[in-house]
């Protein structure tokens, strides 16, 4: 495979997964935000607020009040903000098409049926009472994509490839929403009721990342700071961990670097290194130090990813 | 106006002067038309109007599309496909076939002349001037020897029908002729519309265009190259026929590679792998001769790879088409094709020329000033349908303006007779009806080490604007499923 | 008697940003032909990658670098050692009969089509075609000689007052140029003639003081039938001799551009060469 198109697969899978959680995100947020049990949780600037934050954009003057229409268009439809979902689902295109030789037919027509229908979704209908139907059709789509790309081509490096890019980005986006939905429990902290490990938001976190049924099989609790955490973070099963993103970016990395060779510096061996002291972290570690955890997971993915471009999509 | 018989063609607008290709003067069904009439009568026009629709909207989910660059954002929009098929006889398939083969050896040979002791010239059947002005005259290709021999490895030769009812062919493609895509989903469309029609038809197949595509391709890979590794070079994901080049890559199983993908060292060429680099062998390229090599060529170009010519030169790469190729494919070369024929194969041409006049020969220049009126005027070097006239359309100032621009440089114009390209039942969308159009067809020639194919179908391609004669996809044309048959 | 030349050429390219890949190609290996003989040759770059001997569209060698490592200066240099016979450039009988036959003869002109076009550089003027005029009561060599001087004459040497784009047009206006200018007007108006002529490029051994600055040199080869390429060196009104070591030949300047190069880099470069020739008697 091409270097320069192994690149743009890379890239592919990751616009997909990142449309994906940057969609449920708002819808999350929004919606849990209507019926949300404090005053500060129900506030649209503070939903609005950490809407921003997540895609990496947050409002620095805090006296300035957000409009909720221009923020969604931002955040969805803006074709001037490089983070906008259609954005995303256009670059995912674009690299689409210069791997069109590679993937399947079914995957490349789900793909761009996606793109025409975000291409011409009006933006007005989006921002006045679109945005579930919206969200809904994002995240849906990027399932049928996901499974276009299991069920239809070969897996063989292409899929390695795409699935380390979905998988890598995958692990971003958690950590970027527990960041940001740890921003807003310690911000949200109001009376004696809403004590940071008993927030609201970690409710709103686990469903952000699709998890909150699941965590509540597990855990047969409410959510707390430190269950909520160990479970998006560590726990292998949860297929939207830290540690399972990391699992398969390692299992996916073997596929295109079968050398058993002791090799230090591959990218093989860091995604290993980084797996290996995840897997023996434990949460309240984690806890203690939060800020620090997440800029060096952070640095780790963004490691990862650029000795893969310099090992396998150098051209 | 004659009574036809079926409710789809019960307003069916027959103009007497034209050639019908599925009606006959007398105004009855050819017999290779008549089943598929009987079963198209079947339906409702309201069936076609949804059908066509779908079909549209297949072609565009799976990107089956070009881009129309407009002065604000590009656009993507499907190469209109009709619903109703072209269908060839196994006789007229016969004389279409042998004649292309026979047009694309010829011209091969005559590459190979032009670029070693230009006897054509010498023996005077071809004028020097017609090379020596030929900006597609590559001089780095005197002497040098393409692999096997073979220069124009794919040939698109677009043929028409005359209102005498005999085929002509209007031009040579031998650069980089695209459309083959078109050709394999057209089919593939109409067997998801019409899939009831088939059976009842014993049709060629044409999804082995890619296969037989790569097997000729092998026949010609450099000397000493055991297995070769095959590559298809597009300029890019915005050019207008990247589909095409991404459909060919995917279906003949080599990689798609760009410029940039590829690099030259000591006369070899590589493609950058993740697995490091890759020796390449065969490229079926799809830029132009001018973009392929900045140091030998266009030095501006970055859709080429420096080093990439030397690399051919020496004999490391093929090249299909080999550079230079676009001196025989010239509007005005096209006028010798009967010459260069009997020069070369000692045979008669199978396929018929248009007569043309050529604006550098005075005795014609003045009858075609004189004639203006009943005659088509092309410039010698422009693709893609662009600065054609046709005599009979033009106001009398059009006509006074283009006998000035004729006399200013006659050298890059020729003028052939109003050709009277039959027409094709077609559906219309506006109308929501069946009507004539006229229609050409594009035949794909693949020649490779002693072995030929030619693709069984052909792009027929339709000017959908009525009275309108150009077909080109860039001037408005749709394109039809065309049927070879086995047996009647 | 034969001379033996070291011809050393060294170029240094500079670039303002940072260049992330280039690649480069020479074309300044003295050729091997009847009358010389290219002995050895050395070459060295600053950014130690191989230098890759090839052969361009034309026929001609070349010496190709590339290179993925980021810089923002290169040097080149070449050491050749070249051995040149003392052929008297006279040394043929002139023969005009049926001359102006020969030229038009069709062989003639399929077989040096090239060097009888017009191209870019040699395009003259309309208003130009009678600058000089044949006498074609003398022969064609003759006639060549007399162009030679006139074009000598006609322009005076002068560098840095054109470059590598300058026109016919402007030289003519100007009257002033380098050995490029010199040989393109020869060339535009030998063909004008009916006589193919090629632009040569080489290097000139300077001894006796002749002009070509410390550059690489050009000069024309015209076809006389009968006779074969004679060389021609307007810039110094001389026949081209034992002094004059032939690189390769062309249309015209574009053909021999002793150095092409496709850099992905931004910004502005400069580029610097020398040339040296050093003989000794055998």
């Amino acid at each position: 495979m091409l270097a320069r198109v192994a690149n743009n697969l890379f890239w592919m899978g990751r616009y997909i997964e990142r449309s994906e959680h940057i969609a449920r995100y708002l819808n999350v947020n929004y919606f849990s935000s209507l019926d949300a049990p404090n005053q500060r949780s129900q506030s649209r600037q503070f939903v609005l607020q950490s809407m921003l934050f997540m895609v990496g954009d947050p409002e620095k003057d805090e006296e300035k009040t957000l409009k909720e229409n221009e923020v969604l268009f931002q955040i969805g439809l803006d074709h001037d903000t490089p983070y906008s979902i259609i954005n995303n689902i256009k670059y995912a295109r674009e690299n689409a098409n210069s791997a069109r030789d590679l993937i399947s037919t079914e995957l490349y027509e789900a793909l761009n049926k996606f793109y025409h229908y975000i291409v011409n979704y009006s933006p007005e209908n989006f921002v006045k009472s679109g945005l579930h139907d919206f969200t809904t059709h994002v995240m849906e789509t990027t399932d049928i994509i996901r499974g276009k790309i299991r069920g239809t081509l070969l897996h063989d490096p292409v899929y390695a490839i795409i699935m380390l890019g979905i998988n890598v980005e995958r692990a971003t986006q958690i950590i970027r929403i527990i960041n940001a939905k740890y921003n807003d429990a310690l911000n949200s902290q109001g009376g004696y009721e809403d004590k940071f490990s008993k927030s609201f938001e970690w409710t709103t976190l686990l469903k952000s990342a699709e998890s909150y049924d699941m965590m509540r099989r597990l855990y047969k609790k409410t959510p707390t700071s430190v269950s909520t955490l160990e479970f998006l973070i560590l726990n292998p099963n949860c297929p939207r961990s830290i540690m399972n993103c990391l699992n398969e970016v390692y299992k996916l990395i073997k596929v295109l670097d079968s050398t058993t060779k002791y090799n230090k510096n591959s990218t093989a061996f860091l995604v290993g290194k980084v797996r290996s002291e995840f897997e023996y972290k434990y949460i309240e570690e984690i806890e203690g130090d939060f800020q620090n955890f997440i800029e060096k997971i952070l640095d780790d993915l963004s490691q990862i990813s650029l000795k893969m471009e310099k090992e396998f999509f150098n051209y | 106006m004659t009574n036809i018989e079926n409710k789809i063609f019960s307003s069916y607008q027959k103009d007497a002067t034209l050639y019908d290709e599925i009606f006959d003067s007398e105004g009855q069904i050819k017999e290779v038309y008549q089943k598929l009439f009987s079963l198209y009568g079947e339906h409702s026009i309201k069936d076609y109007v949804n059908l066509n629709s779908k079909a549209k909207a297949s072609f565009f989910n799976q990107g089956i599309t070009f881009q129309v660059y407009g002065d604000k954002e590009t656009k993507e929009k499907i190469f209109p496909f009709d619903l109703f098929p072209r269908i060839i006889d196994p006789t007229e398939w016969d004389i279409i076939e042998k004649g292309s083969i026979q047009r694309s050896k010829a011209l091969n040979l005559f590459l190979w002349d032009v670029y070693h002791d230009k006897n054509i010239i010498k023996d005077g059947i071809v004028p020097m001037e017609l090379i020596s002005s030929s900006d597609n005259y590559l001089d780095q290709m005197q002497g040098l020897e393409p692999p096997e021999g073979i220069y124009n490895h794919i040939s698109g030769i677009d043929i028409i029908k005359h209102n005498d009812g005999k085929y002509y062919v209007l031009e040579d493609n031998i650069r980089c002729p695209s459309g083959v895509s078109y050709v394999i989903c057209n089919r593939t469309a109409l067997k998801r519309a019409l899939f009831g029609v088939f059976n009842h038809y014993q049709t060629y197949s044409v999804t082995n265009y890619a296969e037989n595509l790569l097997d000729l391709l092998e026949t010609v890979k450099p000397h000493g190259v055991d297995v070769p590794n095959t590559v298809v070079l597009t300029p890019g994901m915005y050019n207008s026929a990247f589909y095409e080049h991404s459909y060919l890559a995917k279906t003949m199983g080599v990689e798609l590679v760009e410029g940039r993908d590829l690099f030259v060292e000591n006369d070899f060429v590589y493609m950058k792998t993740i697995k490091g680099p890759e020796k390449v062998d065969i490229i079926y390229r799809r830029v132009d001769d001018q973009f392929i090599d900045p140091l030998e060529f266009n030095p501006d170009s970055v859709l080429g790879v420096p080093g990439l010519f030397a690399a051919y030169k020496k004999g490391n790469i093929t090249l299909a088409n080999a550079p230079g190729t676009g001196v025989a494919d010239d509007k005005a070369i096209y006028t010798y094709m009967p010459e260069i024929i009997k020069y070369y194969l000692k045979e008669e041409p199978i396929l018929n020329n248009v007569h043309t006049y050529h604006c550098s020969r005075p005795d014609e220049l003045e009858y075609v000033l004189k004639h203006i009126h009943e005659l088509v005027i092309k410039p010698v070097d422009e693709a893609g349908g662009y600065g054609i006239l046709i005599g009979n359309k033009l106001s009398d100032k059009e006509i006074e303006l283009a006998k000035n621009q004729i006399k200013a440089t006659p050298r890059k114009y020729v003028a052939q007779p109003i050709m009277s390209l039959s027409v094709h039942p077609t559906y219309i969308d506006d109308s929501e009806e069946f009507e004539q159009r006229h229609v050409d067809l594009r035949v794909f020639t693949v020649l490779g080490k002693n072995k030929e194919f030619v693709l069984k179908g052909g792009l027929t391609r339709v000017a959908l604007q009525k009275g309108n004669l150009i077909v080109n996809s860039s001037q408005g044309g749709g394109s039809k499923d065309t049927w070879v048959l086995k047996s009647i | 008697m034969s001379i033996e030349y070291t011809i050393n050429y060294s170029t240094t390219n500079t670039y303002e940003n940072i260049v992330k890949s280039a690649f480069w190609q020479f074309l300044i290996l003295p050729e091997s032909n009847k009358n010389q003989e290219l002995v050895n040759v050395k070459l060295n770059n600053s950014l130690n990658v191989a230098n890759e001997i090839s052969i361009n569209g034309y026929g001609f060698k070349t010496v190709r670098i590339h290179t993925k490592k980021e810089f923002t200066k290169l040097l080149f240099e070449a050491t050749f050692h070249v051995i040149k016979n003392d052929i008297n450039p006279y040394q043929f009988t002139e023969d005009n009969t049926e001359e102006i036959k020969l030229i038009n003869n069709i062989n003639y002109l399929i077989d040096f089509e090239s060097f009888l076009k017009c191209t870019t550089y040699t395009k003259l003027p309309k208003t130009d075609h009678k600058l000089f005029v044949f006498d074609w009561s003398k022969t064609i060599f003759q006639n060549l000689q007399n162009l030679n001087n006139w074009v000598y004459n006609f322009i005076y040497f002068k560098v840095n007052k054109t470059n590598i784009y300058t026109t016919l047009e402007e030289i003519i206006i100007n009257k002033h140029g380098v050995c490029q200018d010199f040989t393109h007007l020869f060339c535009a108006i030998a063909r004008k003639n009916k006589i193919a002529t090629r632009y040569t490029s080489g290097y000139l051994h300077q001894g006796n003081g002749y002009f070509g600055d410390s550059q690489m040199h050009a000069w024309a080869e015209a076809y006389i039938p009968k006779i074969g390429w004679v060389g021609f060196d307007p810039t110094n009104d001389l026949l081209a001799d034992i002094n004059h070591i032939k690189v390769c030949h062309g249309k015209d300047y574009q053909d021999c551009a002793p150095l092409k190069g496709v850099i992905y880099a931004t910004g502005k470069n400069k580029t610097s060469h020398t040339v040296q020739v050093l003989s000794q008697q055998q």
